[in-house]
């Protein structure tokens, strides 16, 4: 067992430990990221990949309390400006994609959500648009005719969540980042001027540790002693076979889960939310039937041509979510160098994230507002979750 | 072919047809090998696996993406290759909402038989008899599966049948009262693990819930990628079978028969027959030179005078027996030319061209284990390689309710695949407390002790060394369906971040309408030295089994939506 020193761990190499071991090897810190099997693997390459810009649809079929719109939308926005430039940074090719995207009502009730939420955007300063069924088959005739409304955001798009994690990784390791696959962290303990971080194979001594572990955050975070609660649950995504190039725009639905874009192989890609079995921190997340005929009968009402292609694969992941649907960013309380970074929407907002993660760490004000966002309010309840076998080490 | 041709129409053109041939078969005899284009590279692609795992046939049949070797020709079908289809958007209905049973209407039975090959008939036929109710799906038109695929409709009033005794067991099996629905294929179940969901041609979709499922689905063909594999021209050896039998269609003029395994030598003779010259049957190993294993074939007499009557059949046409010799590269401009075989001869290897039209290749069969996979059932690592579900020898798996047999256990050939049958039949029987119920006798299970060291002496003598897949060049096409290259898979394998799954996702390989099928093992090949598995699994049995109509997948609700609101099918044009 080898005793190895690094100015930060990262543990998870998701996208949000891949992001943030970039931003920090890029401010000339020497990270290591942990991650207890292959990168990638669990929600961040299961995701749609949709780069969310306007006002987010607030509950995801099954989801018990609504997310706070409002909440997110300047993290968004800031997330946004970030991804702009993301390819020239990373120097990949990420098929990032800003096609636009429409989010639909089929009611009147709805409709009216969306003229409320075009005005909840221009106090941000997002410019949408809400068009009328026509105006909105006019942009993209294969709506259907169900379509009362659509709210209209150019900055909708896409990236694939296949690249993007590796391209990060790449980044960071071209900038000295070590990444080290098959390596679970088994034990995390304090020590003078920090923390000791063990594998298997190597334990770490780091002054600052980042916990990006997604649906294994708690396990994590229980390892150090921190009771940390979250809320993980799996979904699932549905992809068609290959056509012919036929939409760019993403298109969502306000008051249902509904997610529909076609990527750059041709293949349509599904989701919507819609829950898997169960979530399965074990193996993988088997799908459900019934959220297969849910989230395809919805998407294949507002956009009809989805009826006749074939269905190729679905599958399931995790999503790391937490009890009041809001992310979690921040260092906890009484854990000086202890940082914790998830929640919903993490595959928009990781450039972001990354980015306020190498400000905090290097002590300065973050550039967004998440005084409200921190761990301190997950934390306080009785460490659970853990593997007390894997923290003997 | 005696009787009256039928007419169908290919893209816009009316062409003649036999009745009973495979949509494959009648464009084949019409001269019709390149069927699409892949999305992808935009090469010409012709069918290849013969079998509905490779989607390389899959055309529009009466603007449906069908797979021309699943379907039989009917008069007036209308079949479009290679192209969009665009039909006017039609408004949907806005009725309906999430079913509590989209999937229905649920048929309950004692036993789903899963396959109607050999194992599946057998077995069905077994367990009728001992008072179950048995539902047998088949993905295929008819029943027979691979070994018992029967000749249909004009083919057999011509010819006859070509293995009677196949069309006497599915007889038997009707007659015993056997729930028997072929053209219904399973492509997932109800997360209870007994329910599964079904469809059939016209997209009905059904399900049914049973109190044990037998899955004997069989195999599919072992192909191993190399230069040019991806030519039209290139089949599997089953697929010219399939032509030369229940097709009477000869896959090409001048052929060579490649690969591993005793299946060439049937495949060669059957060629011959229909009058395709067969320019040398070229094996990996040398399996007929005499050895130690070799001998051991003696302990085998039934099989060893099978294989003398192949051999002297193709020493009469005078077709040689290339033995230790290796498929080295296809090529040809559009379509395959030449063929380059290599053989080790005094130290180094000596290459040899071939001008043919046709390269039938294999090495051997894998178990299809997706629906046991799907199921829960463990796999392990059988001889080979392949996965194979864990069994207790009578075909019971790790899933309770859930019994494998035939091919699906284990690649053991048709004989062994009867006695698996009745020896699984006799434990569900037992197991569920069917009247009939009574130990799989004596016989039956000698009989199948048998067969398996005839496997296992089989998997000796024909193995497949992972060189074959590793040592291809770096521009070699290891998955078809995405393009994707041996170069791309070792650049990704070699970061050491990624294990086969994780190449899959950057690299795509694998994620194409066969859904890894014919590509998985030789991705885990080319990645699992650089980064071992975490997860063994080549390809995760989940639904949809194989890519399934979304009006299928949407089940009860597409009643809801309007009848007609296509736009795109199949391919882009």
């Amino acid at each position: 067992l080898s005793r190895r020193t690094a100015d930060a761990v990262v543990i998870g190499a998701g996208i949000l430990g891949a992001a943030t071991a970039y931003e920090l090897a890029d401010a000339g810190r020497r990270v290591v990221v942990l991650e207890r099997h292959v990168p990638n693997r669990e929600g961040s390459g299961t995701t749609a990949g949709n780069l969310h810009i306007q006002a987010i649809h607030t509950r995801r079929p099954g989801q018990p309390i609504p997310a706070d719109s409002r909440r997110f939308l300047p993290l968004q926005l800031a997330a946004s400006r970030l991804w702009s430039d993301l390819e020239a940074r990373l120097d990949a090719d990420l098929e990032l994609r800003r096609g636009g995207g429409f989010m639909v009502a089929e009611t009147p009730e709805q409709v009216q959500e969306l003229t409320d939420k075009n005005k909840m955007e221009a106090e941000f300063d997002l410019s949408t648009e809400v068009l009328d069924g026509d105006q909105a088959r006019a942009e993209l005739p294969l709506l259907s005719n169900t379509v009362l409304a659509a709210s209209w955001c150019d900055l909708d798009g896409y990236a694939n969540p296949l690249l993007v994690t590796p391209a990060y990784l790449a980044a960071a390791r071209r900038r000295g980042a070590a990444v080290h696959g098959f390596s679970p962290v088994t034990t995390i303990a304090r020590d003078a001027g920090g923390w000791l971080v063990g594998t298997p194979q190597t334990t770490w001594h780091t002054p600052t540790v980042i916990n990006t572990a997604g649906p294994w955050i708690s396990q994590v975070a229980a390892l150090a002693g921190i009771g940390l609660e979250m809320n993980p649950v799996a979904i699932q995504m549905h992809v068609t076979t290959r056509i012919r190039p036929v939409m760019r725009h993403l298109v969502q639905h306000i008051g249902e889960g509904l997610s529909v874009k076609q990527v750059s192989a041709g293949h349509v890609l599904i989701g919507g939310g819609w829950p898997a079995q169960r979530l399965d921190l074990v193996g993988r997340s088997a799908p459900s039937p019934r959220s297969v005929a849910g989230n395809l009968w919805r998407a294949a009402r507002i956009l009809p041509f989805l009826a006749d292609l074939h269905l190729l694969r679905v599958w399931a992941g995790p999503l790391a979510a937490t009890p009041d649907e809001l992310p979690v960013i921040g260092e906890v309380p009484g854990a000086p160098g202890f940082f914790v970074a998830g929640g919903t929407y993490a595959f928009t907002l990781a450039p972001l994230w990354s980015v306020v993660l190498r400000g905090l760490i290097a002590g300065r004000e973050p550039g967004v507002r998440i005084d409200d966002l921190g761990p301190d309010r997950l934390c306080g309840r009785p460490v659970t979750g853990g593997h007390p076998e894997e923290r003997q080490g | 072919v005696r009787g009256t041709e039928i007419k169908i129409f290919v893209d816009g053109a009316e062409v003649s047809a036999v009745d009973g041939q495979s949509l494959a078969g009648a464009l084949h005899s019409t001269g019709r090998r390149v069927l699409r284009r892949n999305l992808v590279t935009g090469e010409p692609r012709a069918p290849f696996c013969g079998m509905g795992v490779c989607f390389e046939c899959e055309v529009l049949v009466d603007g449906v993406a069908s797979r021309a070797c699943m379907v039989h020709v009917r008069p007036g079908m209308a079949v479009t290759t290679r192209s969009a289809v665009q039909r006017p958007v039609v408004a949907p209905s806005t009725e309906g909402s999430l079913a509590e049973d989209p999937y229905g209407p649920t048929l309950h039975c004692d036993v789903a038989v899963v396959g109607g090959g050999p194992a599946g008939l057998y077995a069905a036929l077994r367990l009728a008899g001992s008072g179950a109710r048995v539902v047998l799906l088949e993905e295929a038109e008819a029943l027979g599966g691979q070994y018992f695929k029967r000749r249909q409709g004009q083919v057999l009033a011509t010819y006859g049948e070509h293995r009677p005794e196949g069309g006497d067991l599915i007889a038997a099996v009707r007659a015993a009262g056997v729930h028997c629905r072929p053209g219904n294929a399973v492509w997932g179940a109800e997360p209870d693990g007994r329910t599964l969901l079904t469809y059939d041609r016209s997209g009905r979709t059904r399900s049914v819930t049973a109190r044990a499922i037998l899955v004997a689905t069989g195999a599919y063909e072992r192909s191993l990628p190399f230069p040019g594999w991806q030519l039209p021209g290139v089949v599997t050896p089953g697929y010219a079978l399939h032509l030369a039998t229940c097709d009477r269609v000869p896959v090409g003029r001048r052929a060579i028969v490649a690969g591993s395994g005793p299946f060439l030598l049937p495949v060669s003779c059957a060629l011959l027959e229909v009058g395709v010259d067969v320019v040398a049957v070229a094996e990996l190993h040398r399996p007929y030179a005499p050895s130690l294993a070799g001998l051991r074939t003696m302990r085998h007499p039934a099989r060893l005078r099978e294989f003398l009557t192949y051999r002297a059949y193709l020493a009469r046409h005078r077709v040689p027996l290339l033995q230790g010799c290796r498929v080295g590269s296809a090529s040809g401009a559009g379509a395959l030319e030449w063929v380059r075989l290599a053989r080790a001869r005094d130290g180094g290897v000596v290459e040899r061209d071939f001008e043919v039209d046709t390269l039938a290749v294999g090495y051997g069969f894998r178990p299809a284990v997706e629906l046991a996979g799907l199921l829960g059932v463990e796999c392990v690592a059988g001889p080979g390689g392949d996965l194979v579900p864990r069994t207790d020898g009578a075909g019971r798996t790790s899933t309770g309710h859930v019994y494998v047999a035939g091919e699906a256990a284990g690649i053991a050939g048709v004989h062994a695949a009867r006695a698996r049958a009745e020896v699984a039949a006799a434990a569900i029987a037992a197991d569920l407390g069917l009247p009939g119920a009574g130990p799989a006798s004596v016989a039956s299970r000698r009989r199948a002790r048998r067969h398996e060291r005839f496997a296992a002496l089989t998997t000796r003598l024909y193995p497949v060394p992972d060189s074959l897949v590793t040592g291809v060049p770096d521009a070699t096409l290891i998955c078809r369906c995405e393009g994707v290259t041996a170069g791309q898979i070792r650049a990704a394998a070699g970061t050491g971040l990624q294990d086969r799954n994780g190449v899959k996702g950057v690299t795509r390989a694998g994620m194409g309408p066969c859904q890894g099928r014919e590509c998985a093992p030789a991705v885990a090949a080319l990645t699992d030295p650089a980064s071992p598995a975490v997860d063994p699994t080549p390809f995760s049995g989940r639904m949809p089994i194989k890519p399934v109509p979304m009006r299928v997948a949407l089940g009860a609700l597409a009643d809801t939506l309007s009848p007609d609101s296509s736009l795109v099918d199949g391919d882009w044009s």
